[in-house]
């Protein structure tokens, strides 16, 4: 049998390689720093010779790419079924991919077929006690576990944003090899994408976001907020996930995984818990000022400056406050 | 149709959480409040709004938890799903997805559902693996975060739309049975109704302990839990919330962010 390996699942779209695959290398390496184990990087898709080799001169990693015809868009089928195979193949010790709706479509499920383990969303992995330590959020983000596998192979989906590709040191570029697969999915038909109608670019572009998350407590508490965004020019109003769910907000008014990505340079996060899904969408922004009742709330482990209060009373005080001082 | 809901209670997190002395978990006390995990609350309002289009439809509610989780059962049975299974188990902590998944999906596999439908991730554990799981263990087609589906005309074939980053849709079709993870804000979920409840306080949960049912190997193990660590400066400020105000006031100012 191949001596074990770690494989890296490359995350595509629409033609481009994305950023989260080089962090996904970067974090194999610090696997390999802990246990030496050869690094694959594997990429599927209908037209992958020019992305592999991408992906084998900016790495330096070797690259495996599958072409699989018609296979234009991810479709969790054909991934879960190909990489099953791979998997085996190359006696995967880790495989590591994205923790984005597709790694998340594709791991829980090689994890059954493969009687591996599938630990999600891990942020960081370093050695403890002799032993691999994976470490991963709970509670949106208030807790942070410590886990260790004990499993032949271990599926790991990282959440993007927390291993940094570091500046290449490599001789030259990684192996290429491509090979075909005549899959065909039975199960699903992949009919392609529906770019999202709404349009971000109002909180995109502005240099100040004031943003609502459950803590507002009620639709009317955020008259406030739209008061305090008039305190700054060239600002907006942004909310989290939640806000926009209950129709408070409109969807392109939402900050986080599955909304907009913004680096204002102030972030106003007022009643926001600060789950990753949300914070991966406002971690770049220029300086973050986060008011909240709950002092453990993860939200203030990303802030500049931290405001234990309830947003309800605190900023009308805080308007008044800035009043007061405008007409000294 | 026949339509399995998987719930899950999750505690009110708003709450400080304590660890236990060893710092191997969550101090036993830490939660007293609980509720439907919100993204579940799609899922079962999903069910039944087929069940309103679709009069032949029957629902099935399955939870795997410790005794209070049938409060979760009885509230979808509220929302209108038609009968309550309850997997109990002894276990108060850390339940792998693992093994959620594969009781479920002993539970459900000599049931003929059409179709599996559970909340795209629990907020408490954050695994999203659930749904995922019971379908690789059943053979079934998956699709998770859907933000949108629709029966198509052969009764057979889902066309679903699952949400992607940026609000971007992948569009695809399923053949059921099928299992859907919904994604939050996908409808918006009824309150239980007073008759509904009462039916549901009348009628049994089908109990099953989980001990009967085959165990799946305990592959990870969370061995420590600790506080996050701060990326940024985190100044906390202090004093009266005029105090607050008037030293974040300085510190915009400073900033230049306001005049």
């Amino acid at each position: 049998m191949m001596a074990k390996s770690i494989i890296v699942v490359a995350e595509h779209f629409e033609g481009q390689i994305k950023p989260v695959t080089y962090e996904l290398v970067a974090c194999a390496i610090t696997l390999q720093q802990i246990n030496p184990l050869p690094i694959k990087v594997i990429i599927l898709g209908d037209d992958v010779a020019g992305l592999a080799r991408e992906i084998a001169e900016i790495s330096g990693q070797d690259v495996l790419g599958v072409r699989v015809p018609h296979l234009i868009h991810y479709n969790g089928e054909t991934y879960r079924e190909l990489l099953a195979k791979l998997i085996i193949e190359y006696n995967a010790k880790f495989v590591l991919a994205a923790h984005t709706s597709q790694g998340l479509d594709f791991a829980p499920a090689l994890a059954v077929a493969l009687h591996a383990d599938c630990i999600s969303e891990v942020e960081n992995i370093f050695k403890k006690n002799g032993r691999i330590c994976f470490a991963r959020p709970l509670y949106g983000g208030k807790v942070v576990a410590q886990i260790n596998s004990e499993a032949d192979t271990s599926i790991l989906t990282i959440q993007p944003g927390m291993f940094k590709p570091k500046e290449t040191d490599f001789q030259r570029p990684g192996k290429i090899e491509i090979k075909s697969s005549g899959f065909h999915p039975h199960q699903s038909k992949t009919l392609g994408l529906k770019h999202a109608d709404a349009d971000t670019s109002g909180i995109a572009e502005a240099k100040v976001i004031v943003a609502a998350g459950r803590g507002i407590g009620e639709e009317e508490k955020l008259d406030a907020i739209y008061q305090l965004a008039t305190l700054f020019p060239r600002s907006a109003v942004a909310g989290s996930r939640i806000i926009c769910d209950m129709g408070w907000l409109e969807y392109k008014c939402q900050v986080g995984t599955t909304g907009a990505t913004v680096t204002p340079d102030l972030y106003f996060a007022c009643g926001i818990s600060g789950a990753v899904q949300h914070v991966s969408g406002m971690r770049g922004s220029g300086f973050i000022v986060a008011i909240n009742t709950d002092p453990a709330a993860a939200i203030f482990q990303v802030a500049d400056i931290c405001v234990v209060e309830d947003l309800k009373t605190f900023i009308p005080v805080l308007i008044e406050e800035y009043m007061k001082s405008k007409s000294e | 149709m026949k339509i399995l809901v998987c719930v899950k209670q999750v505690p009110e997190s708003d709450v400080p959480i304590h660890f236990n002395d060893d710092g191997t978990w969550i101090q036993a006390d830490s939660f007293s409040e609980y509720k439907m995990n919100r993204l579940d609350e799609y899922a079962v309002e999903e069910a039944v709004g087929l069940k309103e289009v679709f009069s032949d439809t029957t629902i099935d509610v399955i939870s795997v938890g410790p005794d209070r989780s049938a409060d979760v059962i009885i509230r979808a049975i509220g929302m209108g799903a038609d009968h309550g299974i309850h997997l109990k188990t002894e276990i108060n902590g850390y339940l792998s997805p693992s093994f959620i998944a594969a009781w479920i999906a002993e539970y459900a596999c000599k049931k003929n559902y059409a179709l599996i439908l559970t909340g795209a991730v629990s907020e408490d554990h954050m695994n999203a693996q659930v749904g995922p799981r019971i379908a690789a263990h059943l053979d079934m087609p998956c699709a998770t975060g859907v933000i949108f589906k629709k029966l198509l005309s052969d009764n057979h074939t889902l066309y679903v739309e699952r949400e992607i980053e940026g609000g971007n849709r992948d569009m695809l079709e399923l053949k059921t049975p099928v299992v859907l993870t919904i994604q939050s804000g996908t409808n918006t979920p009824r309150y239980p109704s007073l008759s509904n409840l009462l039916r549901a306080n009348k009628q049994e949960l089908e109990i099953i302990d989980t001990r009967k049912l085959t165990q799946p190997e305990t592959v990870e193990t969370i061995f420590q839990v600790a506080y996050p660590v701060k990326s940024r400066a985190a100044e906390v400020l202090t004093g009266s919330p005029q105090e607050k105000a008037t030293k974040l006031l300085q510190i915009l100012r400073e900033k230049a962010f306001i005049e």
